[in-house]
């Protein structure tokens, strides 16, 4: 039957608001008497707060406050599923990547709040910075949280270091060796992706007020989750879940960066310390530094085919780089080990998968997550696979496709909805790919 | 010199957190006295159509004009968890959840609408935002007046629902697990290179897509999602790299972290593979993030056919071609 | 210091301090949100606004060298309820995503077509090069200055 709205192009119910400039984003958000905050980042990489001096700072004119861990010590750590992440970092404690908050400063004027900041001293003691996924799993690496162990299963390999693995992960169907003994020709490359900015047009931004009368804190700023980054904001300095609004504004671009808590916490805090309007916006540079990545991976993939083109055993090691914290990290780089074989039917398969802290700013979500990196290398071993054989790789991914009654990886039979080999044939439709594909 | 080359991926994409976790959208639709129906949902639009999608789902159920129906509740006082935007769910999860709110509704229409028409159900006809019995459309009520006499019953045309589908935890030493994601979503494309051997510069000139949508809701965003997808994938296969030396990033800017501009597009021709076979609303599946999945492998593969070097590291920029059009000299 | 400008027409006079970027100007003393701020650097082409008859991103130019100037921004390009072809060929071709580019792109857009009403591709993609969209791919803001150019060619005027 024929459908009135679903399978139409309706047009988009806020496009008017955003072609006339009308659509209030964040930032765009007016408050009277509002205070401007900014926050003081760590100073290095990795390193122990030994001092921070912020008497010459408060002094400016203007400067409302300075907020530090001393002013609030209960404050909990937060974070996407696993909270490790701190609000601020305490005297004596470590900072672990650049983006880590040591001050909030709020003042009358956004330029009076960055001048204070240039004017906190800090004191610290460096530590090696761990920059390399595969040194922070040597034995001998400093542990980046020394707070935070006992994530990893027993299956972990003795020879790495516990301490800088947050997570690792399995994979195991069929009989990997015999898929591999079976096999006429055998492929293994490493591939590496890089650190990616989902770099959404808006940079995270947001206001937050205190409503004494209800005690509750309104914030307004952007969140792929709204009721999820509540719960974060409120247990983080303890207050209860319905004491925390979350009100979404338009959101300028998001991919993934907007997922994880940014400018709320801070907000909050500022709010409640100063009852007083509070807006905090970051710039690009800040946005870049202190928000999620797109996780590095290096995949170790190794595929076997036989001579007429049919897959046998593959098997992966992924090694994800997760940064100083594990925001989204803990299921980023298993589900892209998830997806190791992509489309194709193979009945041998391993894989182990590792999250590793490191001091580099923190990978997060991005829009594939972890897939997008897997896709890069099982779609090239495919590549090379029909190279050597010999066979048009269009050929060589369709007679391996999945079909109704495949199962994956991870022994899901898929019982209905799968279509990969019409995406072939459209495709080789539509690019007039030469040569045709043997059904 | 130029040189042409064409590179092929086959991508998939299980979609919703799924592994487990208890993923879920509620969303909530009312028929008010005012001419109005509130369609309540927490969920997130980031531009790709969310809201959009979801008023045409509630419409389609409804039987009225979508100009009728309001998003309400993007707050978390007001609505209740829609589930993230992540994990290309919306349209799967919320979009259930508001289909089954609607449907209920609908239920409850049939249900007053033939107490007050003294019929039973498959008499009614409800179109349009109106009720009448026995084809006469002679004595009609609209969805408005039906709300005002439920009100008067001390009852609303009003539904909340939940969608939940189960998945289950991976085992921890296999990863086996009997449903690890509620669907897959499949995607081919094919994209044409050219390659400048003496600058090592890479254009991208066509792409081709064909994408298992199931159903696509909305057409037009459905395309604006592989244009976009595919183009933030490009920026991934050739030029985007937050440097992180020493764990100071040495480009945090965007003059010196690249990001496709409007020079930089190729030409797309696309297909939505519409089978209508999911257990998404109308069929459809998730496509957010399988967009961009397919550009990295399709624009190495083209690399390898042009010049014939596999390139294992991203970004693929003019200085790893020419380096390796080196290597492959020597 | 004071200083005199046009804005969308009308006439402002403005405090400012040596340092005020137009971009504040903009959006923070006359309240036009409009504009958008996505670098502060200009890279990105957010901020863009028509000035002098010419595009400038207000993130880099002083409110004072914007004294006496003649400025145009994305609240004055619809008048009255009316929306100028270009902000509805943005709406119909589905050229708007999260729109944080959208203000930026169609006032380079609107600079275009005052310039060439009859532009090629490669003539729209020269025009809008300045503008970062990280949603859409382009493709369909390409589409849609296409279709406002023609729209406004039939009408044969584009002083909407
Ligand atoms: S904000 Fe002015 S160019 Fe980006
Ligand atoms: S629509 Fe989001 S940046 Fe262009």
């Amino acid at each position: 039957m024929s459908k009135r709205y679903v399978g139409k192009d309706m047009l988009k119910v806020d496009a008017e608001s955003k072609v006339t400039g009308r659509a209030q984003y964040p930032s765009d958000l007016k408050f009277d008497n509002c205070l401007h905050v900014k926050i003081k980042r760590a100073t290095y990489p990795h390193a122990i707060l030994k001092d921070l001096d912020i008497n010459r700072a408060k002094n400016i004119d203007g400067v409302v406050d300075i907020i530090t861990a001393k002013d609030y010590p209960n404050l909990n750590k937060f974070g996407l599923i696993i909270k490790d992440q701190d609000v601020l970092i305490k005297m004596g404690e470590k900072m672990k990547f650049m983006g880590d908050a040591l001050a909030i400063i709020i003042a009358e004027t956004e330029e009076i709040a960055l001048k204070a900041r240039d004017k906190i001293g800090v004191e610290i003691k460096k530590l090696e910075v761990i920059t390399d996924p595969l040194r922070a799993i040597e034995k001998d690496a400093p542990p980046i949280h020394e707070d935070l162990s006992g994530l990893c299963t027993d299956y972990l390999k003795p020879n790495l270091n516990q301490k800088n693995i947050l997570v690792d992960h399995y994979l195991k169907k069929g009989d990997v060796k015999k898929g591999f003994t079976e096999a006429d020709l055998i492929v293994e490359n490493e591939y590496r992706t890089q650190h990616i900015d989902q770099l959404p047009l808006q940079n995270e931004s947001g206001y937050a007020l205190y409503d004494d009368k209800k005690d509750e804190i309104k914030i307004w700023a952007a969140s792929q989750w709204l009721h999820d980054t509540q719960a974060d904001v409120a247990q983080s300095i303890n207050m209860s879940k319905e004491k925390i609004r979350i009100i979404q504004t338009a959101i300028g671009g998001a991919f993934g960066k907007k997922e994880d808590v940014s400018v709320h916490i801070h907000l909050a805090l500022a709010a409640l310390h100063t009852q007083r309007p509070v807006k905090l916006e970051y710039t690009r540079e800040e946005s870049m530094i202190a928000q999620s990545k797109r996780h590095p991976l290096i995949i170790k993939a190794k595929t076997g085919v036989s001579s007429n083109g049919y897959l046998t055993a593959w098997s992966v090691e992924v090694i994800g780089d997760t940064g100083a914290y594990a925001s989204s990290g803990p299921a980023v780089v298993h589900k892209g080990m998830y997806h190791c074989t992509g489309p194709y039917n193979v009945e041998n398969i391993e894989g182990t998968s590792y999250a590793i802290y490191t001091n580099n700013t923190y990978g997060g979500a991005m829009r594939g997550f972890g897939t997008t990196q897997m896709a890069f290398a099982y779609e090239s071993q495919m590549d090379i696979l029909a190279h050597k054989l010999n066979i048009d790789p269009a050929q060589f991914r369709y007679q391996n496709a999945y079909i109704t009654g495949s199962v994956t990886p991870n022994g899901q039979k898929l019982g209905k909805s799968v279509n990969t080999k019409r995406t072939i044939e459209s495709v080789i439709d539509l690019a007039k790919w030469e040569g045709e594909i043997n059904k | 010199m130029r040189k042409k080359g064409r590179g092929m991926a086959t991508i998939m994409f299980g979609f919703g957190y799924g592994e487990g976790f208890p993923d879920h959208s509620i969303a909530e639709i009312e028929i008010t006295t005012d001419q109005k129906i509130k369609l309540r949902t927490a969920g997130a639009d980031v531009g790709q159509g969310f809201l959009t999608t979801m008023i045409q789902i509630a419409a389609e159920v409804l039987k009225i004009d979508s100009s009728y129906i309001e998003i309400v509740g993007q707050d978390t006082h007001q609505a209740k968890n829609s589930g993230s935007t992540s994990a290309t769910r919306q349209t799967f999860f919320s979009g259930n959840a508001v289909r089954e709110a609607a449907e209920e509704v609908m239920g409850m229409i049939y249900h007053h609408g033939s107490i007050y028409f003294n019929s039973n159900h498959p008499e009614l006809t409800v179109k349009d935002g109106e009720i009448y019995a026995c084809d006469n459309k002679e004595e009609k009520i609209s969805y408005w007046e039906l709300a005002e006499i439920v009100k008067q019953k001390g009852d609303n045309l009003q539904a909340e629902a939940s969608f939940f589908p189960k998945t289950y935890v991976p085992d921890e030493k296999t990863g086996q697990s009997e449903k690890n994601y509620v669907a897959y979503t499949f995607m081919t494309q094919v994209i044409d290179i050219e390659v400048d051997t003496d600058t090592g510069i890479i254009e991208v000139m066509n792409v081709y897509t064909a994408l298992d949508v199931g159903k696509a809701i909305n057409p037009q965003n459905v395309h604006g999602q592989i244009e976009g997808g595919t183009v933030q994938g490009l920026g991934m296969a050739l030029m985007e790299e937050q440097v992180i030396k020493n764990g100071i990033t040495i480009n945090p800017d965007m003059t010196n972290y690249l990001v496709p501009s409007i020079q930089d597009i190729p030409e797309f021709e696309s297909t939505l593979i519409e089978n209508e076979d999911s257990d998404g609303p109308f069929g459809a599946k998730g496509i957010g993030e399988p967009t961009l999945i397919a550009a990295c492998p399709a624009v190495a593969n083209a690399v390898y056919d042009a010049i014939g070097v596999r390139i294992t590291s991203l970004p693929i920029t003019p200085e790893i071609i020419l380096n390796s059009l080196e290597e492959n000299n020597n | 210091m004071k200083i005199t400008l046009t804005v969308n027409g009308e006439k402002r006079e403005v405090e400012v301090k040596p340092q005020t970027r137009l971009l504040d100007l903009l959006r923070e003393d006359l309240g036009l949100t409009g504009t958008k701020e996505g670098c502060g650097k200009g890279e990105c082409g957010a901020c863009t606004v028509i000035m002098n008859n010419k595009l400038v991103a207000s993130c880099l130019v002083l409110a004072v060298q914007a004294d006496q100037s003649e400025i145009l921004t994305i609240e004055g390009l619809n008048c009255q309820d009316e929306l100028h072809p270009i902000q509805n060929a943005f709406i119909n071709k589905g050229a708007v995503q999260c729109g944080f580019c959208i203000p930026g792109m169609i006032m380079s857009s609107k600079q275009l077509l005052d310039e060439n009403i009859n532009p090629t591709e490669a003539e729209i993609k020269r025009g809008l090069s300045g503008n970062i969209c990280r949603c859409t791919g382009y493709v369909k803001i390409i589409d849609a200055v296409k279709e406002a150019a023609h729209k406004m060619r039939s009408r044969g005027e584009d002083d909407v």
